[in-house]
């Protein structure tokens, strides 16, 4: 659905990056990872909550 | 600086969110002891009750209830006691996405550290309206009310060339060390350093192989000598957290001291 607001694993916010990491990333041809050391995302438990989400606020909304 | 007791600080990495410090005098119980005051002592305010008076969203009350408590609030110590409560809304129609920096507060001290964190995204006809109750608590009662993130400590190293290394020997990879190194034979780096002084690792891309090229170089445990890193979520900032944590931990001796005695 939403990002998750923090990380699962150590807690630190990572919600804050997902917008623009989704830009860059899907929407633009930027190297994920290069993109996550720009945005300061260094711990490999956050990196894989921008990485491996996937928004599904448009598939559920018809729904209510 | 130097404490009374003997504890020697020293800050290798420092920022408003961020620290990373050297602690000297410490046993590992009380570097342990630090490290479990900083998560779970000093409080912080994060959202816990709501009053939700319309939520017309895809997520039910109970997930906007969650993201809401994980949103960090500012929380100046100072001016408030474990326990009390900020009444705080939040009232967005949609199309539109909620962020944190639309909620708002009755106290001007206390109010979201971020102003991006998306709670909930809104469709055409869909609404979110709430009051809610942001409370003092510690890290014990829940993990939201932590200061600190990813808080932790190692043992400071010591670098020590015990020779070349041999030249037609297999390549075993590189020599991995993590954090912070005391350089302990500034002759065999390329790097203008005295012995003695505190090296990131990063900065050699964690591998002594890189920095002692042709050396063998054994790292040893410097005992007492521990290298914390310290991050907060923004509630307040990384000086305010640990010195609070040592502040916990002094008065529980005191108590300590005043109950068992004679």
């Amino acid at each position: 659905m939403m990002v998750p607001v923090r990380c699962f694993t150590c807690g630190s916010v990572v919600s804050r990056h997902w917008e623009e990491f989704r830009e860059r990333t899907r929407e633009g041809d930027e190297d994920p990872g290069t993109v996550l050391d720009e945005l300061g995302v260094e711990r490999h438990c956050c990196r894989r909550m921008l990485v491996s989400h996937r928004d599904l606020v448009d598939v559920v909304a018809p729904y209510q | 600086m130097s404490g009374a007791d003997g504890f020697e600080v020293e800050f290798v990495d420092r920022s408003e969110r961020s620290a990373r410090f050297l602690v000297r005098g410490l046993t590992p119980a009380l570097a342990n002891g630090v490290r479990r005051a900083i998560v779970a002592d000093v409080p912080t305010f994060s959202i816990e009750h709501l009053r939700v008076v319309e939520n017309s969203s895809v997520m039910f009350d109970e997930m906007i209830g969650l993201r809401l408590g994980l949103v960090p609030l500012t929380t100046p110590l100072d001016d408030f006691e474990l326990g009390d409560t900020v009444t705080i809304a939040l009232d967005v129609e949609g199309p539109a996405t909620a962020y944190s920096g639309d909620i708002q507060t009755s106290d001007d001290l206390v109010r979201p550290a971020d102003d991006d964190v998306p709670i909930i995204q809104l469709k055409e006809n869909q609404r979110l309206e709430l009051e809610a109750e942001a409370v003092l608590e510690s890290g014990k009662t829940h993990a939201k009310q932590q200061g600190g993130v990813a808080v932790g400590y190692r043992h400071l190293q010591q670098t020590v060339v015990a020779g070349d290394r041999d030249e037609f020997e297999d390549d075993d990879g590189p020599q991995i060390v993590r954090g912070v190194i005391e350089e302990g034979a500034p002759e065999a780096t390329d790097d203008d350093v005295a012995e003695g002084d505190l090296v990131l690792t990063d900065s050699f891309g964690n591998d002594l192989r890189e920095r002692y090229p042709g050396k063998e170089v054994d790292v040893e445990d410097i005992p007492g000598a521990f290298v914390f890193h310290v991050e907060s979520d923004g509630s307040f900032s990384v000086e305010e957290l640990v010195l609070r944590a040592a502040e916990s931990i002094g008065s529980r001796a005191v108590e300590l001291r005043e109950t068992v005695a004679v």
